[in-house]
């Protein structure tokens, strides 16, 4: 799955267009060009700078007409939201999930893509078409049946309930099969010479090189766990196990008119996606486009 | 005391094997438990009066549940809704991500930030996002209204309005999954040969046409699967659903996922919503059959 990084390097093809526009028409395209860029710019983060702006206003400055497009430099909404519920709790609790669920998708989609990819036994087409047709199965539809088995297991209202469920990924798996499928046979067989197990093999030698993959199954595991809402909400109930979105919804649910408080809890909840984002935003990309491989078959 | 090769072979062989089951146990395990058994259990559920409180004063129905359903106008008018919220964000969404793509393929000023700026809101949380716009939409006080007040043109309810709920949802729904269609588009685009589109505007073509006999029929794989995928996350929309209308007003934006929900957690009517569980599921297979079937032509073709 390698190549899909680079794939997504070469979006730019710069070629010298033979047949030269002239100067004039260039000119209006490239004004056209700016005016567009300048829209799509504005209509995609202006929500981003409303809310910055809301937050940081009095609550008669938001309230008022026409309405105030800087900030006035109010932090008293922060303070305000921040103790009006359990905020570090719930970061608490989304961190130690998001980060418990992806180590866990890393390990079980290793093991399986390397059996898929390396290992030779009975059966593994059939195994393998098994594991594809989960992603069949949609979400909305478990959440029923899924209630009922956590239910039975008490496992309710507990990280467990938000962990175990989503500890295997079939989209993982495809990646880093398609990755060992790819290794060529000889460093196996190199391998052997020197005596190492399929272990040894597998953690010093293969895994080194599959780190694009690890590092995309990564990201958007951790973002998919952050970012989850409609799961949580089902199968907990209590604000001690709760991750961040369901706690933004709670406090909406409360404090839905206090326009200001709500818009800063939605920065500073928001924060750290977007930091993960901006840092990483070559690996996400590269990491979205890595999707459409998962369909190649 | 030397082992004849022959046995050496196959106790490496059982070994091999027996690694691979090994490898395979944790993540077969999770789906086993999580998925697999859910699935036929959710089956077994919509064929009972299921007690939600005490399982075993469930009663067998057969297929009564279905026929409640198909029956009940409550599950019709929420298919509308899908049905409306499918035409509102696939189409639309796949024609705008395609021309936002193109656009972003050529040599445009500020391309890289434009690029960032447009997947942005694809990697933020709904529930965070949905505020966001609930505070724009807002009737009173809302930026919507304030601009269409100085155009001097009628304000709306939007959120709460039974006419422009479902628009709204909608608007809320292309600004924040446009991106990733987009990024879709953008490697799709970038696998098409140059030389090919270079070739097709020395003889000649003009931009549209360059879409038309070139960029379109090469990309259509890639249109599928895009179409496919943003149809099976529209039919599981929820969140939004959730923090901005509730459903509502007037059942205005109850999609079949929302009343999924509203079935099995509010009414605790876990019967019907089973039944309502496996009609779904029916449909997103279907639909990722026909992705997949169409996948394997892609390789092919290439």
């Amino acid at each position: 799955m390698a190549p899909t990084t680079r794939q997504e390097d070469s979006g730019s093809p710069s070629p010298p267009t033979l047949k030269t526009p002239g100067r004039g028409a260039r000119r209006v395209r490239r004004a056209f060009q700016v005016v567009v860029a300048a829209v799509l710019l504005v209509l995609f983060l202006f929500p981003f700078y409303w809310v910055v702006i809301t937050s940081l206003n009095h609550t008669n400055q938001v309230l008022q007409f026409p309405p105030s497009f800087l900030p006035h430099w109010v932090f008293q909404n922060y303070a305000r939201a921040w103790s009006e519920a359990p905020w570090l709790r719930y970061f608490l609790n989304t961190i130690f999930i998001a980060l418990v669920t992806t180590l866990l998708v890393l390990v079980t989609s290793i093991l399986a893509g390397f059996a898929f990819g390396s290992l030779r036994f009975p059966g593994k087409n059939l195994i393998f078409a098994g594991f594809l047709s989960i992603m069949m199965v949609p979400y909305v539809v478990l959440i029923i049946p899924d209630y009922i088995v956590l239910k039975d297991l008490h496992w309710l209202n507990t990280y467990w309930a938000q962990i175990f469920p989503f500890a295997g990924s079939v989209f993982g798996i495809f990646l880093l099969r398609q990755f060992f499928l790819s290794l060529p046979l000889e460093l196996w067989e190199a391998a052997q010479i020197d005596g190492a197990s399929r272990f040894r093999f597998l953690r010093q030698v293969a895994l080194p090189s599959a780190r694009p993959a690890l590092v995309t199954i990564g990201i958007y595991t951790f973002l998919g766990t952050w970012n989850s809402f409609l799961w949580p909400f089902i199968m907990t109930s209590s604000p001690s196990v709760q991750p961040i979105e369901v706690g933004l919804s709670t406090f909406l649910g409360t404090n839905g008119t206090d326009w200001t408080g709500l818009s800063a809890a939605v920065v500073f909840t928001t924060l750290p996606v977007m930091v993960l984002f901006l840092l990483l935003q070559r690996e996400f990309m590269a990491g979205a486009s890595a999707a459409t491989g998962g369909v190649k078959g | 005391m030397s082992q004849n090769p022959s046995a050496q072979f196959v106790r490496r062989r059982m070994r091999e094997y027996f690694t691979a089951y090994l490898y395979l146990t944790p993540s077969g395990l999770v789906f086993l438990v999580f998925t697999l058994l859910p699935a036929l259990f959710v089956l077994y559920i919509s064929l009972f009066n299921w007690n939600f409180l005490n399982e075993s004063l469930s009663r067998w129905v057969g297929l009564g549940n279905y026929r409640d359903l198909v029956t009940s106008g409550q599950f019709w008018h929420s298919l509308l809704i899908t049905a409306y919220f499918l035409i509102g964000t696939v189409p639309v969404g796949v024609i705008l991500a395609l021309v936002i793509a193109m656009f972003l393929m050529d040599q445009v000023p500020g391309r890289a930030l434009v690029r960032l700026a447009v997947f942005a809101p694809y990697v933020t949380p709904v529930v965070a996002t949905s505020i966001i716009w609930l505070w724009i939409f807002n009737p009173e006080y809302g930026l919507l209204n304030a601009l269409l007040h100085l155009l001097h043109l009628p304000e709306l309810g939007w959120l709460q309005s039974p006419h422009w709920a479902l628009i709204g949802i909608i608007i809320f729904t292309l600004w924040h999954s446009l991106g990733f269609s987009v990024i879709i588009f953008l490697a799709g685009l970038s696998g098409i040969s140059t030389e090919l589109r270079e070739a097709s505007r020395i003889d000649g073509a003009t931009r549209l046409q360059e879409l038309r006999h070139v960029v379109w029929p090469l990309l259509s794989p890639i249109t599928l699967f895009v179409l496919v995928i943003s149809t099976i996350g529209a039919l599981q929309a929820f969140t939004q659903f959730y923090t901005m209308t509730a459903g509502g007003p007037l059942a205005s934006t109850t999609t079949t996922s929302y009343l999924l929900y509203t079935l099995a957690f509010i009414f605790y009517n876990t019967g019907h919503a089973a039944a309502l569980a496996v009609i779904l599921f029916l449909i997103i297979g279907g639909l990722t059959l026909v992705q997949m079937g169409v996948s394997r032509r892609r390789t092919f073709y290439q």
